[in-house]
């Protein structure tokens, strides 16, 4: 290709003059050569949040550009592993293969993330609805079929469930979200473990009434149009959620109790399962035991190569990164309660700023 | 014709034509329902995309960078006009001098095959241009999100318009014109930039337009060649993504808040409207030219 | 003498450009092909396998284990899509160059027929966007719910009627976007034919509309063929538009209308992302290997197109 601009150029005169003077008047003059244009792109969950983060970090950082996209998980770990982009972000850690494949690769924790299980059914919104992890892997397997089904109203004595098919929604496109619900079923329930497993994308059981939806506002949509439908949504919608007037349900965790997702909760699980992050920080912490522990949760990760294009890149990188996970700067309450989000414990702060100063 | 006369009765009863009246102005109800529910849907689409826009238009986002999911266009509205404006660069370089040859010489089994293939590259999908310019420009060769991959890419879209459009304009010119050039002893080349071209701009001109227009609206040639920039372009033709406005409402239309969405109609409004304008002038251009009617 | 070589070598750049995009791709996607075998088009599962357990070999093939890789829902939703835009989209643009060509007086048809064909060149992420803030939340609550209890009794319109997302919707953007390409060219060569025909035609004693229908018509029954296979080619193509309004289903087959569905131009975008976190890259080159098809595919349909209009006659559109 870079041949055939080579030769139009060189064999006809008048027009690639044109064409120079053209690129000429277009080109500006090379601006600040100091300054470092650093991409980040991925998780469309963390999206926002580096939204927020950018807008103030540059502005007390004039020699820092930060480009934020929104992609996918999966687009934010193959850039960064290809050095297309300096952070990907992602909502899953790296899998044993790519670690290997890439051994410079580095996930880092930059927050906590949570997940609701959402529902409609007209008149019950407002109601504790409680669900458990073999409940939600059979609805999604289709092997419970209704509302009123036996194995939800045993969960559920006092609520008057409806004969009515349940229309289980899930993610139709790549996504963190799948991948720790489908956590959630395959770690509390081992026959959808070993007939689906979990992944960014898993291929769901056929079940009638089933609808796939693109994104978490694709869901939310979804959900708010179709009453008896059932779906998983990232807690930055809940909002979103409230404003649809949806149900949330409870969800049993390990130790076997129904917990609602509160700030308590999710600090509980945090404290229970995040000690036992190893250096890598590859770890899921979905399903944490203790008995207040919400079962759904995540480290929200970026994925940054250990060896950047230069040394300027590296430092910015490393500064950025620091800066975000520090209590009083990205970690603060001001830009996590926007999106929902936990701040990283101790632990988690201490290994991220370890794994960061290894990128040179 | 014969067809038709064998359809009519040799002797029509009054009841018959008033039959095939009655049928007739069934048909053209019919028809004109197809014309009006179309056009309906036509200034529904561009009211919409119109007003909402305007609604959410100011000067603000047209001088200013995107900043997350807010702030303004700049980025994009310059690196839309940079990316298709290099690509039709490069693709009319390349586009007109192959629409010469096939109108010109191209009669042997080379014009027959590049007349074919470039009419099956117009119905290539845009999205696998995409693909391939991603794995080979962008991965492959390291050039990474850049308007070097993303104008390449969309180069390679318009370049069967404008090899088309071109030899089209220049089989309208009249023979004689070029037998009398050759007559006086022009050499080809003469022939090509002193009579030909000059006589068939207007079509080539419009051609050229048409294609520039196909590529500021194409939105998945893009997606994985020319990436997404917060900031204006700083003049590097590889290693540094290009914004440009169709992503911007791909993108931010999904996004819950409600800056996004102002930003995706801006950036519909302001594309739908660039590219109705470049048609307006490439069919002034055509009707203005003084061999529109041969 | 120079000149024509210089000249014949940008003419051979285009045929070039199109046989290298081809040969690499299949040179990318040959691994997918060899390992996803005849089967690729049948299968209705597209699982990229377990990423996070180890890399297994299968049919010489290194990939994560459970991937297979299937895309009948694809071809499903590709030729459902297309066909129903098509169903809608060859009466109306037949009927609205019938009307702009024959009934209306020709400045004005002129006139029209221009802002008809400005909706060719509407961008197809405005459709998408048009769709998704305007036409799916009008379908999903004024237009769906009552199509359904019309013809609840054809399993095909019955409930459910889902979120709006979907197959009708996709289709109607379609043939939005379609119908331009058969009203413009078939318009062009209504008006092509001479005025004789259609005087002859009315001294005969045939309304207009038989002139139109019997006499005009039948004479350009190849042209409006060619038409309509380029905009079915370009329906199977469209990516964006779908992309927005489809529902992006993945894995299953529409049960009726309103079901999800997606496409294989719009099935690249939406799982290019999932694809290139497979670390054997498997899943990538099966896409490159839906992109292969989807050249197959534009190259089957222009190629019949062209042949139906070259018959016609050395017309270009």
């Amino acid at each position: 290709m870079s041949k055939l601009r080579i030769h139009s150029l060189v064999r006809s005169p008048t027009l690639a003059a044109l064409a120079l003077a053209g690129l000429c008047a277009l080109w500006p003059a090379p601006s600040q050569a100091r300054t470092i244009h650093l991409i980040e792109t991925g998780s469309t969950l963390l999206y926002p949040l580096f939204n927020l983060w950018v807008p103030t970090y540059t502005a007390t950082h004039p020699g820092i550009r930060i480009t934020t996209e929104a992609t996918g998980s999966g687009t934010g770990i193959a850039q960064a592993t290809a050095n297309l982009v300096q952070l990907g972000a992602s909502d899953a850690y790296l899998s044993p293969a790519l670690q290997h494949l890439h051994p410079g690769l580095l996930n880092i924790p930059l927050a906590i993330s949570s997940q609701m299980i959402n529902y409609n059914l007209p008149g019950l919104n407002n109601r504790p609805l409680h669900l458990s992890g073999p409940v939600l892997a059979a609805i999604y397997a289709g092997q419970i079929r209704y509302w009123n089904a036996p194995a939800i109203r045993a969960l559920n004595p006092d609520l008057p469930l409806p004969h009515h098919l349940i229309l289980p929604i899930h993610r139709s496109d790549g996504s963190g979200d799948t991948f720790i619900f489908t956590q959630y079923l395959s770690f509390s329930t081992p026959a959808w473990m070993k007939s689906t497993g979990y992944g960014t994308t898993v291929s769901w059981p056929s079940v009638r009434g089933e609808i796939g939806a693109t994104g978490n506002p694709g869901m939310v949509q979804a959900l708010a149009t179709n009453p008896y439908a059932i779906a998983y949504i990232g807690v930055s919608y809940r909002s979103a959620i409230l404003k649809e007037h949806l149900g949330q349900a409870w969800l049993k965790n390990r130790a076997g109790q129904f917990v609602f997702l509160t700030h308590a909760n999710v600090e509980a699980a945090v404290a229970s399962r995040a000690p036992h992050t190893p250096p890598n920080q590859s770890i899921s912490l979905v399903f944490a035991p203790g008995a207040n522990a919400y079962p759904i949760i995540n480290y929200e990760y970026v994925i940054v190569k250990n060896h950047q294009a230069s040394r300027h890149v590296a430092r910015a990188v490393r500064e950025f990164l620091d800066w975000a996970i520090a209590p009083s700067g990205g970690n603060a309450p001001t830009f996590l309660n926007r999106v929902g989000f936990a701040p990283l414990p101790k632990l988690a702060v201490l290994q991220s700023q370890r794994q960061i100063a290894e990128i040179h | 014709m014969s067809q038709a006369t064998r359809d009519l009765p040799p002797r029509p009863s009054s009841g018959w034509i008033r039959y095939r009246r009655i049928k007739s102005a069934i048909g053209w109800f019919l028809a004109g329902t197809a014309l009006v529910a179309l056009s309906v849907a036509m200034v529904q689409i561009l009211l919409y995309v119109f007003l909402k826009g305007f609604h959410s238009l100011s000067p603000k986002i047209l001088v200013e960078n995107t900043v997350g999911v807010g702030g303004g266009l700049k980025n994009a509205i310059l690196g839309t006009a940079l990316l298709s404006g290099s690509a039709m660069i490069l693709s009319a370089l390349v586009g007109v001098a192959a629409g010469l040859y096939l109108s010109e010489f191209g009669e042997g089994r080379l014009g027959t095959l590049t007349r074919f293939l470039s009419d099956v590259l117009v119905g290539v999908p845009s999205i696998v241009l995409g693909f391939v310019g991603y794995v080979t420009l962008t991965v492959w060769l390291r050039w990474r999100f850049s308007l070097a991959a993303g104008a390449i890419t969309l180069a390679v879209l318009m370049l069967p318009y404008i090899v088309r459009s071109t030899e089209l304009a220049l089989r309208r010119v009249a023979s004689g014109i070029r037998e009398s050039a050759y007559a006086l002893g022009c050499r080809d080349h003469q022939v090509v930039f002193k009579v030909l071209l000059k006589a068939a701009a207007p079509g080539i001109g419009t051609g050229i337009l048409l294609a520039l227009a196909i590529s500021a609206g194409e939105t998945a040639p893009l997606l994985y060649t020319a990436g997404w920039s917060n900031y204006s372009w700083s003049g590097h033709l590889i290693h540094e993504p290009v914004a440009y406005l169709t992503y911007v409402i791909w993108s931010f239309i999904g996004e819950p808040f409600h800056s996004a969405h102002a930003l995706a109609y801006v950036a519909a409004f302001l594309i739908t409207f660039m590219i109705l304008l470049i048609n307006l002038l490439a069919r002034f251009l055509i009707a203005s030219s003084p061999h529109s009617n041969r | 003498m120079w000149f024509r070589r210089l000249l014949a070598f940008f003419a051979l750049l285009v045929p070039l450009v199109l046989l290298a995009i081809a040969a690499f791709l299949v040179f990318y996607a040959w691994p997918a092909i060899h390992y996803n075998g005849l089967d690729f088009l049948w299968r209705d599962t597209w699982n990229i396998g377990n990423q996070y357990a180890n890399p297994v070999q299968r049919h010489g093939e290194t990939v994560m284990p459970g991937a297979q890789f299937g895309i009948l829902f694809l071809v499903a939703g590709t030729l459902g899509s297309a066909l129903i835009a098509l169903l809608f989209a060859f009466p109306l643009g037949l009927g609205a160059a019938l009307f702009l060509s024959e009934a209306v007086p020709h400045r004005f048809g002129h006139f029209v027929s221009f802002f008809v064909e400005l909706l060719a060149g509407i961008p197809s992420v405005v459709f998408g966007l048009w769709g998704i803030v305007f036409l799916i939340p009008f379908l999903s609550h004024h237009v769906f719910p009552i199509l359904a209890r019309i013809f609840h009794f054809i399993p095909f319109l019955a409930r459910p009627i889902g979120s709006g997302y979907g197959l009708l919707t996709s289709s109607l953007v379609l043939c939005l976007m379609i119908v331009p390409f058969i009203t413009a060219t078939l318009r062009d060569a209504l008006r092509s034919q001479s005025t004789e025909m259609r005087e002859a035609g009315i001294s005969l004693g045939a309304t207009r509309f038989e002139v139109a229908t019997r006499i005009l018509l039948p004479g350009q029954k190849t042209a409006l063929a060619g038409a309509t296979m380029l905009a079915f080619g370009r329906a199977l193509g469209e990516t964006m538009a779908v992309l927005m309004v489809s529902g992006n289903a993945l894995n299953y087959l529409p049960h009726n209308v309103y079901s999800p569905i997606s496409t294989m131009a719009a099935f690249i975008v939406a799982q290019l992302d999932s694809a290139l976190a497979d670390p054997t890259g498997m899943a990538v080159r099966s896409l490159a290997e839906i992109a292969v098809l989807l050249l197959v595919i534009s190259l089957i349909t222009n190629g019949i197109a062209r042949f139906l209009i070259g018959m016609l006659k050395e017309h270009t559109l």
